[in-house]
């Protein structure tokens, strides 16, 4: 850091703002508290000075030199802003990078050897800059009251406060390279690594702080002077609404390479533990005047907002499988359940509510055509048919079927209500002639020449039959009185070999010789079993004893007769 | 020992022949009177000849008519072949008396086994005044066709003579003729009757 470019400049501005600063040093604080002009005008010369000493630094800066004359107090501090915004970030880098190589400050201040004569005036400044690092918590306090009035002097004591922050930074290192030996460079070191560490912790801290209240303070600065990755950062915090990321900040500054080659899940969309406390500063960002006490309020609701906030936080990736998640679940619910009664198989009205069905549309098969619509047309066709109808005389009435006769109709005797013509002596006359058999007679009491000529078409139907095989008609089965063999109709000659059923012959019924219900061995129940067997039994002893009988009784003759004989 | 005897050398058993009325009777002639109510006497003024010939001619008997006592007179003669003709004889008169015609009372002296069963409406049941006539108008019938359908369903003869109910047949016909009356008389309607008595007589006439 050429530290040649600050003694270097014009004579009579520097020593003047030097006097300046000099002047505004030694006036006493109570002094400040009144505007004075001459405090004024030392001030504006100061800071130019300053200004146009920090100038060679800051190549961006836009102003050649600080324009005092009729501006504003604060138009003049924008001024010192806009250059001291990218110094305090390249001055932050340059810090870093002392850290990671400590050799490079031993180069500076083998730079700064050369300049040791300055070094007195250093140390003055260091002291001078201790000093007043004393004395800038003090201003810190004073500031807020002091605005309108003592702005520049505002604007100074800042101004100063960052330089002696640059001296310090600048001639530790210097100190440091200087070489082991010298007790002040080993002290300087020492100062070096402390000072590091507090500023270290100063940052922590003040983020610390801005977590838990103001943001629009130097961490503003601060932040925005680091890295690039802070910007990165910042920009993501702006983006994506995350704390984490300044948490993650902190710990990336030690590591900025390494993690950003493994950049992970986690990194970007903070761990579970570091949202909480990232949550209430976040929160209380977005509310800027909050007070400290207003905080604690809040920390009780946060653990509500930090659930709900942490879905808010969720990728779009985790939200998607949060909804699939939720979908299968109800889905397995719903299979675990029993289902709705529509989708059961056969259900019955008790088995569903009450006029449920009315509500479910229901889709079912009708078996019946769909009543016909009475128009006009139609009723016009029908009478139509119905008087053509009856012109024709065609009704379509039901018939009978023809009963076959199955048998010949009984002789119903039927009750003779006249008197009868007979006497009595001649019905009984006749009764004992058919007993008799002496005149045969007809055995159905019908009128003989019925008799006859039903006989005559019985033989005329039969040989008509007899000429056509194919179409076989069974002969109409007559009760006869006639006695039948039980033999089949093929054993008797027939005049045409007609396949004639042996219908006339015996029924089943009739060959059938035994009564009641004829039960085979494996239908018969125990109980019925045994009753068959003690029949069985009882009818063989009664054979038995009846034999027994026969044979005494026989033994018994044989016995008489032999005797007989024998007497 | 007396039956050895008997049995070696037995006498011929003797063959009697059937004794006549006048032997049993030991040569006295026998009689039946049957008194002829006023009501059949102008039908037995009509009827007299068919009903003397078959007497006098085939069952040798003789018959004349007491018209002072008002009775039919019956005696045997000598030549009577037996002596239950006699009485044939007087049960057809007595059953022309009753009113059987002649034709149905012939039938006695034919048949051996027909009688004649009489019996009155109050042995059925105690009937009085109009119930009575009722009961004996249901016993009739309209133009006496229940009647009828009795007498030819059962091969009887019934006559109905006020209160009492006389039946000619023979004895299991008797019993079912009586027992259609009696049902009758205790007020079954006729067309019951008549389907008992079609059950019945086809049962009867299966047995032939």
């Amino acid at each position: 850091m050429p530290t040649a470019a600050v003694t270097a400049g014009d004579g009579p501005e520097t020593t003047a703002g030097r006097e300046a600063l000099r002047k505004l040093k030694s006036t006493d604080p109570p002094l400040y508290l009144c505007p004075s002009e001459d405090l004024s005008k030392a001030a504006r010369l100061a800071s130019e000075y300053l200004f146009s000493s920090l100038k060679p630094y800051t190549p961006k800066s836009p102003f050649s030199h600080l324009l005092v004359n009729g501006f504003d107090a604060e138009q003049i501090w924008q001024q010192i802003d806009l250059q001291t915004q990218p110094l305090i970030s390249s001055l932050r880098r340059q810090v870093k990078k002392f850290e990671k190589n400590p050799e490079e400050i031993r180069n500076l201040f083998n730079l700064g050897e050369k300049d040791k004569k300055n070094d007195g005036n250093d140390v003055g400044t260091i002291s001078n800059g201790d000093e007043k690092m004393e004395n800038e918590e003090g201003f810190d306090e004073f500031e807020d009251e002091e605005m309108e009035g003592d702005d520049d002097d505002d604007e100074e004591e800042e101004e100063e406060e960052e330089e002696e922050e640059e001296g310090n930074a600048h001639e530790g290192k210097e100190e440091d390279g200087g070489g082991g030996g010298v007790e002040d460079n080993f002290l300087k070191i020492k100062e070096l690594e402390e000072y590091l560490e507090e500023d270290e912790a100063r940052e922590y801290g003040l983020k610390k702080e801005k977590k838990q209240g103001k943001r629009d303070q130097e961490d503003d600065n601060d932040k925005e002077g680091d890295d690039e990755d802070e910007d990165d950062d910042e920009d993501e915090e702006e983006e994506d609404d995350e704390l984490g990321v300044m948490g993650v900040d902190v710990g990336e500054d030690d590591e900025s390479g390494e993690e950003l080659e493994n950049a992970r899940y986690e990194d970007f969309f903070g761990g579970k533990g570091k949202m909480g406390q990232k949550r209430k500063s976040k929160l209380l960002h977005g509310s800027d005047n909050l007070d400290m006490d207003g905080e604690l309020s809040e920390e009780s609701s946060d653990d509500e907002k930090n659930q709900s906030q942490k879905k808010q936080k969720l990728s779009t990736h985790e939200k998607e499988l949060e909804k699939l998640h939720s979908t299968i679940e109800q889905m397995e619910k719903a299979n675990l359940e029993p289902k709705t009664w529509t989708m059961q198989g056969e259900v019955t009205a008790a088995k569903r509510p009450k006029n449920s069905a009315l509500e479910v549309d229901l889709d079912f098969e009708h078996n019946v055509r769909p009543a016909p619509v009475i128009t006009e047309e139609v009723t016009a066709s029908l009478e139509e048919l119905i008087q053509k109808r009856i012109l024709e005389g065609r009704f379509d009435d039901v018939q009978k079927p023809p009963t076959l006769p199955s048998r010949a109709p009984r002789e119903v005797k039927e009750l003779d209500e006249n008197k009868s013509k007979k006497g009595l002596a001649e019905i009984y006359e006749e009764e004992y002639v058919q007993k008799s058999g002496l005149v045969s007679t007809a055995v159905s009491i019908s009128d003989q020449q019925k008799k006859e000529a039903g006989m005559l078409f019985k033989e005329l139907c039969l040989k008509l039959d007899a000429l056509s095989h194919f179409h076989f008609t069974p002969k109409p089965v007559i009760e006869d009185l006639s006695i039948q063999a039980n033999v089949p109709a093929l054993a008797m000659e027939e005049i045409a070999p007609l396949a004639v059923s042996d219908a006339a012959m015996l029924a089943p019924e009739e060959v059938f010789t035994g009564k009641g219900d004829i039960k085979e061995d494996s239908e018969l129940t125990q109980a019925e079993r045994k009753r068959r067997r003690a029949k069985k039994k009882r009818k063989f002893k009664a054979v038995a004893a009846k034999r027994m009988a026969n044979k005494v009784q026989h033994s018994s003759l044989q016995n008489r007769v032999d005797g007989n004989e024998e007497s | 020992m007396e039956v050895e005897n008997t049995s070696s050398s037995l006498p011929v058993k003797p063959n009697f022949q059937p004794l006549k009325a006048h032997e049993i009777s030991s040569g006295q002639v026998q009689f039946r009177k049957v008194p002829v109510p006023p009501h059949r006497y102008t039908p037995l003024k009509k009827a007299w000849m068919e009903i003397y010939t078959p007497i006098y001619d085939q069952m040798k008997i003789d018959i004349r008519m007491n018209l002072k006592g008002r009775k039919v007179e019956l005696k045997t003669r000598p030549d009577t072949p037996d002596i239950s003709n006699l009485q044939k004889c007087a049960d057809f008169v007595h059953a022309f008396m009753l009113g059987f015609d002649v034709c149905d009372a012939v039938s006695l002296l034919r048949l051996d086994e027909l009688y004649v069963e009489s019996f009155e409406i109050k042995d059925v049941k105690t009937l009085r005044g109009e119930h009575l006539s009722r009961a004996i108008g249901r016993l009739s019938g309209k133009g006496g066709k229940t009647k009828f359908a009795i007498e030819n369903s059962t091969r009887t003869r019934i006559v109905i003579a006020d209160t009492k109910i006389h039946i000619l047949g023979s004895f299991a016909n008797i019993k079912i003729a009586r027992d259609s009356l009696c049902s009758l008389i205790l007020g079954s309607p006729a067309g019951k009757v008549y389907s008992k008595l079609r059950a019945v007589t086809a049962r009867l006439a299966e047995r032939f």
